[in-house]
C-alpha cells in the first residue's frame, strides 16, 4: 500500500458536474482529490480487506439475535423501549438489507482494525462506485495508468444485482433531507442503479412524506409500500411520525434492525464475543463521565462524520471534534492511529452489499479524526 | 480469462443522473391515450350496447370510490359555490378529521367505465379493443371512478381532481395518467426531518445525514 502522486485529469470538475457530482468541492475545499491515488497489492485487498470485511459482517449479523434476546443489550444500545418489538419484528420477518460500510485503520501491513460500522446511512457511495471507477478507466485511456491496473470496486454491479433480486415493493421510493445536496447525490445514484435494474423508482423529500391514518403516503396520497431513507433510524424514532413507522405498511431500506448494527455499541458487543480477534480493537460501554485516559477514543453511540469524538493518543495528545450527537451514551475504544501518508491520515471504508464485500473508498484528513470534510482519493490494485 | 479476476464492476454507467438521458426518460408526450366510456347512470350505460351487469358493476365501483376521492369542503357554502345549490352532501368523517367537524363534498353525477368492452354501436371490433386494453397494461389502465359536474359547466363530466373527461355520454379518449383517482384525505406532512434541522443548526458544517 502506497500513495502515488498523479496529474489530475484536465477539466475533471466540469465532467464531474455533468454526471451529477455537484459536491466534488464543499465550501471551497476539495472533496474529490485526484492529485494522488493509493496503490494496493491484490493480496492486501483480498487477504487484509475483502476477507475480514465479510467475516466481520457475519459476526455483526450473528449478534442481532443475541441483542434482541437481551433487554440489557437493547438498553445499552439506547434503543427506545417502545420500538423493541418493531426492531424484533423487522429482523424475524427477514426484512432485507441493502448495504453498509465498515471503516478500517490499515497501513498495508498487519490486520486492518475495525473502527466502526456505518450500517444505516453510509455515504460516499457515488464517489466509490462510480466516480473512482471512471477515473481509473480515464487514466488508463490516457496512458497515465497501466491497463493491468484494477480496482477493488464491484459496488455498482452488486447494487444493481441487489435491486434486481431483493423483494422490494413497486413503485419503490427514495428519500433524503431537502437541504443536503450530497445526500441527494447519493440517493440519485442509488435510484439510477435501481432504474437500470428495472425497479420503478421515485423520489420524495423526507420532509414531504405524508401520513394518512398511520400509513406513509406520497405527495398524491398513494401509500408508500417501499422506502429507501437516507436518514438515521435513531432520528426517525424521535420525530413526530415515529409511530407511523410501526403502523405503516412500508418496507424500509435499510430495515429497522439495522439500528442495532449502525450503533457504536456494536463495537463493545463484538469485543465481548470475540475478544482478541485480530481485526477488532478492545471496546467497552462508557458513561461519558470519567476523563478519558491516553490511548483511548470515546464515541457517542450514535454519531456521524466524526462528530463528538474525543481521542487521546498514546503520547497524551488530546483531540476533540465537537458536534450535535451528545444526547445518548458512549463507548470507549482502544486507540489505533490511522496511518500517515505525507501530511494526511488515511481511512479505508470497506463496502458490503447484501452479505458480500463490494469495494473500498479512501478518505484522507489532516487530523486523526476523519470528518465530513475529509477528502476522497481513488485507488488501484497493481502487483 | 483475465476478466474473471477483475475486482471492479464490469460497467459503471448512469442513465438518470446525466441530464441528456433524463430528457429521454421523461419521454415527452409518449403516453398513449386509452378509450373509456362515461355515463350518467347504469341504464344509460346499458343503452350504449354494454352488458347491463358490467354497467352495474362499474357504477358500483365508482360509487364506492366516491366518498374516498370526492373533493372535501369545510362547509356547504364553499362546496355549492363550485358545484351548485343542492348539489353537495355531507362527506363521511375520516379518522383524522373527527375533531374538526363535518365536511361536504359534491354529489356524484356520473361514472367513468375504464375497462368495459363495448359490444357494438359502431365501435371497433371487440378483439381489437381487447388488444388495446392489454397494451395499456399495468398502471396505465383506467380505474372505474365517479364523475362530477361543476356549477358553471353542467355539460362536462369531470374527475374528482377536476380533469374534464367528456361533454357527452359514451366512449371518449383520455390519457390514463390524468385520471388516476387519488384519496381526497389531506395527509399530515413534515413529520420527519426535525432532527436534521436541529443538528444542522448545531453543526452548520455538516453536509450529510449519512456517515
Amino acid at each position: 500500500m502506497k500513495k502515488v502522486p498523479i496529474a489530475p485529469r484536465p477539466g475533471w470538475q466540469a465532467f464531474a458536474e455533468s454526471v451529477g457530482f455537484q459536491f466534488h468541492t464543499i465550501d471551497n475545499e476539495p472533496y474529490w482529490d485526484e492529485s494522488a491515488y493509493y496503490q494496493f497489492s491484490l493480496a492486501q485487498i483480498e487477504d487484509d480487506l475483502e476477507t475480514p470485511t465479510e467475516q466481520l459482517h457475519q459476526m455483526a449479523l450473528d449478534l442481532v439475535p443475541d441483542i434482541l434476546q437481551s433487554e440489557e443489550k437493547l438498553k445499552q444500545l439506547g434503543i427506545p423501549e417502545t420500538f423493541w418489538d418493531a426492531v424484533r419484528y423487522s429482523w424475524e420477518n427477514g426484512e432485507p438489507h441493502l448495504y453498509g460500510r465498515m471503516d478500517f485503520a490499515y497501513d498495508g501491513k498487519g490486520p486492518a482494525k475495525l473502527l466502526e460500522l456505518n450500517y444505516d446511512t453510509p455515504t460516499s457511495l457515488y464517489e466509490t462506485g462510480f466516480f473512482q471507477w471512471v477515473w481509473l478507466e480515464d487514466q488508463q485511456m490516457r496512458g497515465a495508468l497501466p491497463t493491468g491496473a484494477d480496482q477493488f470496486n464491484s459496488l455498482q454491479d452488486k447494487l444493481e444485482q441487489a435491486f434486481a433480486e431483493l423483494p422490494l415493493p413497486r413503485p419503490f421510493y427514495f428519500s433524503s433531507v431537502t437541504e443536503s445536496q450530497e445526500d441527494k447525490g447519493t440517493v440519485d445514484y442509488l435510484m439510477d442503479i435501481a432504474l437500470q435494474a428495472g425497479l420503478d423508482s421515485r423520489y420524495i423529500q423526507l420532509e414531504q412524506l405524508g401520513d394518512i391514518d398511520g400509513q406513509l403516503v406520497d405527495l398524491e396520497g398513494f401509500p408508500i409500500e417501499g422506502l429507501f431513507k437516507l436518514y438515521p433510524w435513531e432520528f426517525m424514532l424521535q420525530e413526530e411520525f415515529a409511530n407511523t413507522l410501526i403502523s405503516s405498511n412500508t418496507r424500509f431500506v435499510e430495515p429497522l434492525w439495522k439500528i442495532l448494527l449502525s450503533n457504536k455499541g456494536i463495537l463493545p458487543l463484538l469485543w465481548q464475543k470475540h475478544q482478541g480477534h485480530p481485526n477488532l480493537l478492545p471496546a467497552f460501554f462508557d458513561d461519558g463521565k470519567q476523563p478519558l485516559s491516553a490511548g483511548w477514543v470515546r464515541k457517542p453511540l450514535f454519531s456521524r462524520e466524526g462528530a463528538n469524538i474525543e481521542l487521546i493518543t498514546d503520547k497524551g495528545e488530546r483531540l476533540f471534534q465537537p458536534g450535535p450527537y451528545d444526547d445518548a451514551g458512549y463507548i470507549r475504544q482502544a486507540f489505533s492511529p490511522l496511518p500517515r501518508f505525507g501530511d494526511s491520515y488515511t481511512l479505508i471504508g470497506s463496502w458490503v452489499v447484501g452479505d458480500l464485500a463490494a469495494g473500498i473508498g479512501i478518505r484522507e484528513d489532516n487530523s486523526l479524526i476523519t470528518k465530513d470534510s475529509s477528502r476522497f482519493l481513488p485507488h488501484i490494485i497493481l502487483d | 480469462m483475465q476478466q474473471a479476476k477483475f475486482k471492479r464492476s464490469r460497467k459503471a454507467a448512469l442513465i438518470f443522473m446525466v441530464p441528456a438521458a433524463t430528457l429521454m426518460l421523461n419521454g415527452c408526450g409518449s403516453e398513449k391515450t386509452a378509450e373509456v366510456q362515461v355515463f350518467s347512470t347504469p341504464d344509460e350505460c346499458a343503452a350504449f350496447y354494454n352488458p347491463p351487469a358490467e354497467c352495474q358493476a362499474a357504477f358500483a365501483e365508482a360509487q364506492a370510490l366516491h366518498p374516498v376521492v370526492a373533493p372535501r369542503y369545510a362547509n356547504k357554502q364553499e362546496c355549492e359555490a363550485d358545484f351548485g345549490v343542492g348539489q353537495c352532501e355531507t362527506a363521511p368523517a375520516q379518522q383524522q378529521q373527527q375533531a374538526s367537524g363535518s365536511f361536504f363534498m359534491p354529489m356524484m353525477m356520473g361514472f367513468l367505465a375504464g375497462q368495459m368492452l363495448n359490444r357494438g354501436g359502431g365501435m371497433a371490433a371487440p378483439q381489437q379493443q381487447q388488444q388495446s386494453a392489454a397494451a395499456a397494461g399495468g398502471r396505465n389502465t383506467v380505474p372505474n371512478q365517479p364523475l362530477y359536474k361543476s356549477r358553471d359547466d353542467q355539460r362536462t363530466f369531470r374527475t374528482a381532481t377536476n380533469t374534464p373527461v367528456a361533454a357527452q355520454s359514451g366512449p371518449t379518449q383520455i390519457r390514463p395518467s390524468a385520471v388516476q383517482p387519488k384519496p381526497a384525505t389531506m395527509a399530515r406532512r413534515g413529520g420527519f426531518g426535525a432532527q436534521a434541522q436541529q443538528r444542522a443548526a448545531a453543526a452548520p458544517r455538516q453536509t450529510t445525514m449519512g456517515g
